[in-house]
């Protein structure tokens, strides 16, 4: 079996917002929501630190994290429970999915969503240019979408655009059930956390905190299992900012 | 139309005050149908709603009638359980007030849906594991069961009057004491069937775990406790408004009597229940003696406080004193009151579920429905909301759908057969269609002053 998940090192996401927009660009998101957002922890805006400057030398007291947060694709995923039409459903693979034809845009799985990972159409989508970005068709009105992993680029074994578009390489994609996979690896090695995970959705996002990881480039074949899939189909256009190497 | 062939109905014609009642609510039906046809163009970006607070007054009054409808039913149905005829002139008011009340909750999902159409879905691929799906089960079940009780308990009736609607039933005394025996059955389903209406419900909101307080074994109980207030509350101000505007009579002596009886209701509900739920919390959370009282007994939203003291306080003490009570006017604000208070303890439900993120951090939630150009301000870390015009003009037509079923029910359903008195099951078919039979209670025969 296949168990798509995700790794975000918190440590080394710099907070540059690279993936939210190659997100945004890849799936054509409106203009008014994201399905990729970079939070802030620390002050009360964004890019904000909390905590005192220092003044008298070492007694400042400043910290400010950056969290990335999209579909966790759950494995007991409340949303995919809620779902009275079935449009909302969890793949073998582990990805949750939305069938956009189905969903009747009654909301309800975004009361379920503990991470508020799900947006609505409430009118026609805008995106520049208008006729769209990306290599996603546009959703309608009155429908709820959401993170799908980039099940398009994956089914073409490739990593989601905010996995390639990373320059810090604070996400790492993999099959979860594959031992080998780096995501595994980094699971395994390094001190891992699932967020909200006393609400016992048990996402397939793990995030670590503490330890910073080594980076791909500089991890060595210990870590390395998968490599990252940045450009597939060489007839295919490259829409994630990678050179295709 | 003959005298003998309106016996029964409380409405024998319309005068020119129901007429222009008729005008009002075919008005604002087709206000609604326009604000609900330009909500489908323009996408549910005109209401107040938004991708953090996602649902709002078409949900807040969804909950409201659902209790509206659970509460009628049990009132009415819960004497013959008993085998009580007590309250016989009631009941067939009582199921009538219920399928408005649930016809209106079914179509309040319809304008909240982005894509309506798509509603079959219920009936073609549904995911039994969603409480939504018990819902829309239970509300159908509901529904359809409140028009075959109502013809149950009418159909004799229907046939005195030589109705087509008794469909070739007749009206013989074997017949009647038959029809008894099948409400008592009827009733024996009636009542878990509006329990578990009331807490499938519940349950769309006590199973979310990421919604704040909703996730509450309370929250099924407390919408039983809340279908009851509302429910009989309803039924005492339609009962009160019908005998004062129609033929209908609502013997004097149960209005204090049931009146006493809500005001239990309303006791158990925003004293008892209300406790329960908030004692533990308050407890746990603080240390000092005054902190915890503090707590428990201050809420923090204006919803909470339109709840408990005008839902809560002036119902229980309009209600507490016997000569109050016995007054039609007391009672009837005092239900008045209750339904109001009813009403914002959904709208407060909502907000405990949707004002706090659980992930708050700036920027944010995306609200999707923000977006002016390319500075503009999309995020936020709070949900709020307040209803549009077309939100209020959408419910304000789905409410008068409901006041449209009653008051045709009023019409056409023969409701309170003979001059049927409260204790005795005696039918006495001679003196029902003569005198006007209002005048002895106090009420006034709007109509039939009207048409004079």
């Amino acid at each position: 079996m296949t168990d798509y998940g995700m790794v975000i090192d918190l440590e080394r996401c710099i907070g540059c917002n690279a993936c939210a927009v190659s997100c945004s660009q890849e799936n054509n998101v409106s203009l008014d929501k994201q399905w990729n957002r970079i939070l802030t922890e620390g002050g009360d805006a964004m890019d904000t630190p909390e905590g005192s400057y220092p003044e008298n030398g070492r007694d400042g007291t400043l910290s400010m994290n950056h969290l990335p947060l999209a579909c966790q694709h759950c494995d007991n995923a409340p949303c995919v429970k809620v779902c009275p039409v079935n449009a909302t459903y969890k793949r073998d693979d582990g990805i949750v999915e939305i069938d956009y034809d189905k969903c009747m845009g009654c909301r309800y799985c975004m009361s379920a969503c503990p991470y508020n990972a799900r947006v609505f159409n409430f009118d026609e989508p805008k995106t520049l240019p208008t006729d769209g970005t990306g290599n996603v068709e546009e959703r309608k009105q009155g429908v709820v979408e959401k993170c799908t992993f980039c099940s398009h680029r994956v089914e073409e074994d490739l990593d989601p655009a905010c996995t390639v578009a990373c320059p810090a390489d604070a996400r790492i994609f993999g099959d979860l059930d594959d031992e080998e996979s780096t995501a595994s690896r980094y699971v395994e090695k390094y001190e891992t956390e699932q967020l909200l995970d006393e609400l016992e959705t048990d996402p397939n996002t793990y995030y670590i905190r503490g330890e910073m990881s080594p980076g791909r480039t500089r991890s060595g074949n210990e870590l390395e299992g998968t490599e990252k899939k940045a450009v597939g189909n060489p007839n295919g256009v490259a829409t994630d900012g990678g050179d295709g190497q | 139309m003959s005298a003998a062939s309106d016996a029964g109905v409380v409405v024998p014609r319309f005068g020119t005050r129901g007429k222009a009642w008729l005008a009002l609510l075919g008005v604002l039906i087709v206000a609604g149908l326009g604000a609900w046809a330009y909500q489908l163009r323009q996408g549910l970006a005109v209401t107040g709603m938004d991708n953090v607070f996602s649902w709002g007054l078409y949900i807040m009054l969804f909950v409201l009638f659902i209790g509206l409808s659970a509460g009628g039913l049990i009132i009415s149905s819960a004497p013959k359980f008993f085998h009580s005829k007590r309250y016989d002139s009631l009941a067939a008011l009582g199921v009538l007030l219920s399928l408005g009340c649930i016809v209106v909750a079914g179509l309040l999902i319809l304008p909240d849906l982005g894509s309506p159409s798509r509603v079959t879905g219920f009936l073609t691929s549904p995911d039994p594991r969603s409480p939504m799906v018990w819902d829309f089960g239970i509300v159908l079940l509901y529904g359809l069961f409140n028009v075959g009780y109502l013809w149950l308990l009418t159909r004799r009736d229907f046939a005195k009057m030589g109705s087509w609607l008794a469909f070739g039933v007749e009206d013989t005394p074997a017949g009647r004491e038959r029809d008894r025996k099948f409400a008592f059955w009827a009733a024996a389903i009636a009542m878990p069937l509006a329990v578990g209406l009331h807490s499938v419900t519940g349950w769309i909101f006590a199973t979310q775990i990421g919604r704040g307080d909703w996730f509450n074994p309370l929250v099924a109980p407390m919408f039983i406790m809340k279908a009851l207030v509302s429910g009989l509350a309803l039924l005492l101000v339609t009962g009160i408004l019908v005998d004062r505007f129609t033929r209908f009579r609502f013997p004097r002596e149960l209005v204090p009597e049931l009146g006493k009886l809500l005001g239990i209701f309303v006791a158990v509900h925003v004293i008892y229940l209300v406790a329960a739920e908030r004692l533990p919390h308050a407890w746990a959370a603080h240390f000092e003696f005054w902190s915890i009282t503090r707590a428990f007994l201050v809420g923090d939203t204006i919803h909470f406080w339109l709840w408990t003291l005008i839902g809560g306080v002036l119902p229980i003490a309009l209600l507490a004193v016997p000569s109050l009570r016995r007054r039609i006017k007391a009672v009837f604000v005092a239900s008045v009151a209750a339904i109001v208070g009813i009403l914002f303890e959904g709208v407060y439900l909502i907000f405990t579920g949707y004002h706090d993120l659980n992930i708050d951090a700036a920027p944010g939630v995306t609200t999707g429905t923000d977006y002016t150009g390319l500075e503009a301000d999309i995020w936020a870390t709070t949900g709020s909301y307040t209803p549009t015009i077309v939100e209020l003009a959408v419910a304000v037509g789905l409410v008068a759908v409901g006041a449209l079923i009653v008051t045709l029910g009023l019409r056409f359903v023969p409701i309170q057969p003979n001059d049927r008195t409260p204790v005795s099951a005696e039918r006495d078919e001679t003196t029902a269609t003569t005198a006007d039979p209002v005048a002895t209670d106090g009420g006034a025969d709007a109509e039939v002053a009207g048409d004079a």
